[in-house]
């Protein structure tokens, strides 16, 4: 795999405007796509795969280390409550989703919106708790940039392993927000 | 000469890139539109668009319409209500004494396309860019492709209907950098989709929609409307469809007016119908429709990673888009006024042409970066669905899975393909399967790389390589939807022999998992309003709750059914409680 901040033409550091990435894509990728005459298939998904990466702070992270070991996997000692207040949350939500798609009966439908109801007011309060971690985060890669390139290599794994879950949670509660409405509309 | 195509489930257009221009073509009587409507004589040839329209109510048994809705489908999936045959089974239209594939159907369609503008061009087209929901998964862009193909058509490119709707918006706006949503409600589909449009290269970063959702449902909710009004049962197929054709009339009247007068001349024999319809009242049975779209426009825009304050526009497309509750909508939903610049019924085809003239090289400094809408992956041991390639990714695209042999000697394994956004892999589309062939070797020595590629029509291919040989194999992915002639011979026969099969039996264990769903639900519905109800309201609910159990036990279905029915009425007041209390 190519070096893709090389590949954007970009500088190698952690702090990169999306907006920056996304131009820097879009002019590459006029060129490159195949339709065009000279594109590549092959290097417009590297491009693709390129911008994709540094757009995700964690594997941008990654990318800038020389030898990243694989993640721990373990979950940040910091957002432990966080975590199993989201896997309660996600579990839940589904179960009612689906027990709301699965009902014959208006009767049987109308009984899940209270539950439903104090279920996304508790996910709301996740989404808040969640957004703070990741400011904390953000002024950490903040300072990282600030310093760079003086790192140290367990430091930039775990941040990168913290933002990891911290996208990946928001996503996750976000796309149960929207279905937990759905029972309301 | 490439031709841009948009195939739609109501009209159909054709047109190429003319002096530095998109030009629509059109047919010898001056229209550019093109009804998407087959009908089969008995011995001629069939007769298409306005030819056959005016079969429609004439002989509804020999007419086709709205056949995008079965393109790529399998019987038991939205949209193939009607159509008989084995579930799970790729859908067929039985025509009169013709057994037809969606794919035959639109090939007519297509080939009509191709004559108009073979007429006007005086030259032969060959190729063609044809357009699709942004929605549509594989099967139904393959079928497409398919269609294509039997209608003589070199098909260079299949393009999402909302993308070709931004190029469309976009070719006069080149020197721009600005982020927009496309808005397309056609005559069956809904798409939304966020697109970044920067100095000619229109990137989409994300879409979402529903292939059964347009104005053909918005049709027949005003049928039902204007059925419920006039108190007419309709008897007939004839009558049945002249009702949807004024249902169809009336909406685009009132798209304009604020009242509009129906009348239909012995719809019934001794029975003429005269009534006065409201805006208001056609508004009323379209919403719940149309506010469908919102949690898809919502879905987009979080993948986008957009909000609706960063959007310099949107843009509406689709016929259905007429309709100023729809307008009311979207700019509810995004909270700006929608732009309307874009012909609705034209917007898609001009940038099919467009993309045509990108294929061609005519049209220079133009690019379209699209991606595929449904995430693709594989199904796992435990029943999982493993992504691959996830929804949103730029096409073309790659993705590489190694494998390897679980037993010492074993000759292949079977993957099944999947595409869609649920967790577990039952839930998904099932594109199809494919087998990994391994040469012999002890357990965990072969190694296969299984390369996943969706081209730049959204449409996947499956590629083998064997890293000790190096050999290379395309494995088939065989589809579950793709026809065979003798398929569709047995599936005749088939249908025939299942068509009896124990229905009462089956209408009975329906109406069976409802009670059994229903009378816990009353009980805990009784328990939470408790002081809410009279004594003799909750006495009388539980006397029909009662009369349900005991017709469970008796086996008689219709007894079954009139008691579910009593206590499904008995509890409406309930449940309208319990949303009241939820709000509160």
């Amino acid at each position: 795999m190519p070096d893709p901040f090389s590949l954007l033409g970009l500088v190698r550091r952690p702090l990169i405007p999306e907006e920056m990435i996304g131009n820097a894509y879009r002019q590459k990728a006029g060129t490159l796509h195949p339709d065009q005459p000279g594109g590549d298939a092959g290097a417009f998904r590297e491009l693709a795969e390129a911008a994709a990466t540094l757009k995700d702070p964690s594997r941008r992270l990654r990318a800038l280390l020389e030898n990243p070991a694989h993640s721990s996997a373990r979950i940040p000692p910091e957002a432990s409550d966080l975590f199993l207040k989201v896997a309660w949350i996600l579990q839940y939500s589904d179960r009612l989703s689906l027990q709301y798609t699965t009902s014959y009966t208006s009767l049987s439908k109308a009984l899940l919106r209270a539950p439903a109801q104090s279920l996304l007011l508790e996910l709301n309060s996740t989404l808040l708790q969640l957004q703070t971690w990741r400011a904390a985060l953000d002024q950490e890669l903040e300072l990282l940039d600030l310093g760079w390139p003086s790192h140290d290599q367990v430091g930039v794994l775990g941040l990168a392993d913290s933002f990891a879950y911290a996208v990946r949670w928001a996503a996750q509660l976000r796309e149960r927000e929207l279905a937990l409405q759905e029972i309301f509309s | 000469m490439i031709a841009g195509i948009d195939l739609g489930t109501t009209n159909s257009l054709i047109g190429v890139f003319e002096s530095g221009f998109p030009t629509l073509l059109a047919d010898s009587d001056g229209n550019r539109l093109t009804p998407s409507i087959v009908f089969y004589p008995e011995r001629e040839k069939p007769l298409i668009g306005r030819e056959a329209l005016r079969y429609h109510a004439i002989s509804p048994e020999r007419t086709v319409a709205s056949i995008k809705r079965q393109m790529g489908r399998r019987l038991g999936e939205p949209g193939t209500e009607g159509l008989s045959g084995r579930k799970g089974d790729p859908a067929v239209l039985h025509v009169a004494d013709r057994v037809l594939t969606p794919e035959e159907v639109s090939s007519e369609i297509l080939k009509r396309l191709k004559n108009i503008a073979e007429t006007r061009l005086g030259c032969e087209i060959s190729k063609a860019v044809i357009t699709v929901p942004a929605y549509f998964n594989d099967a139904q862009r393959a079928a497409t492709r398919k269609a294509g193909e039997i209608a003589g058509f070199i098909v260079e490119r299949i393009i999402s209907e909302p993308t070709a709707a931004a190029l469309a918006y976009g070719l006069d706006r080149l020197q721009d950098r600005s982020k927009i949503a496309v808005y397309d409600l056609g005559g069956g589909t809904f798409d939304i989709s966020i697109l970044q449009l920067d100095n000619g290269v229109f990137q989409v970063l994300s879409t979402h929609g529903d292939t059964m959702l347009g104005g053909d449902d918005l049709d027949g909710e005003i049928a039902s409307l204007i059925k419920r009004r006039a108190k007419v049962i309709p008897a007939s197929s004839q009558e049945e469809i002249r009702l949807r054709e004024t249902a169809r009339t009336t909406k685009e009247t009132l798209s304009s007016k604020e009242l509009c007068t129906i009348r239909l001349p012995f719809l019934q024999e001794d029975k003429s119908l005269e009534l006065t319809i409201t805006r208001t009242e056609i508004e009323a049975v379209c919403a719940p429709i149309i506010s469908r779209t919102r949690m898809y426009c919502l879905k987009a825009l979080e993948d986008a990673g957009v909000l609706t304050s960063e959007l310099d526009e949107v843009i509406l497309v689709g016929g259905s888009t007429r309709m100023p509750l729809v307008r009311k909508y979207v700019a509810e939903i995004f909270g700006k006024v929608p732009d309307l610049t874009q012909h609705p019924d034209e917007a898609v085809a001009l940038g099919a042409i467009i993309q045509a003239a990108i294929l061609e090289g005519t049209l220079r400094n133009v690019a379209l970066l699209d991606v595929t809408p449904l995430s693709l992956g594989i199904e796992t041991f435990g029943g999982l669905m493993n992504v691959i390639i996830p929804r949103n990714t730029s096409i073309p695209t790659k993705a590489g899975e190694m494998f390897t042999n679980a037993v010492a000697g074993q000759s292949c394994m079977k993957i099944n393909v999947l595409q869609g956004e649920r967790e577990l892999a039952a839930d998904n589309w099932l594109l199809g399967n494919f087998e990994i062939p391994f040469s012999p070797s002890s357990k965990g020595a072969a190694r296969i790389g299984v390369q996943f590629s969706i081209d730049a029509d959204g449409i996947l291919q499956v590629l083998a390589r064997d890293t000790h040989s190096g050999e290379e194999e395309i494995l088939e992915v065989t589809s579950a939807v793709e026809v065979s002639d003798e398929a569709v011979e047995s599936m005749l026969a088939g249908s025939l022999e299942h068509a009896l099969d124990d229905m009462d039996a089956r209408i009975f264990t329906e109406n069976r998992l409802k009670a059994e769903e229903m009378l816990p639900a009353v009980e805990t519905a009784l328990k939470q309003l408790s002081f809410e109800l009279s004594e003799a309201e909750i006495l009388q609910i539980r006397d029909y709750a009662a009369e349900v159990t005991a017709a469970m036990e008796s086996k008689e279905t219709a007894r079954l059914k009139n008691a579910l029915s009593s206590l499904d009425n008995a509890t409406q007041s309930l449940a309208t409680r319990l949303i009241e209390r939820a709000m509160r």
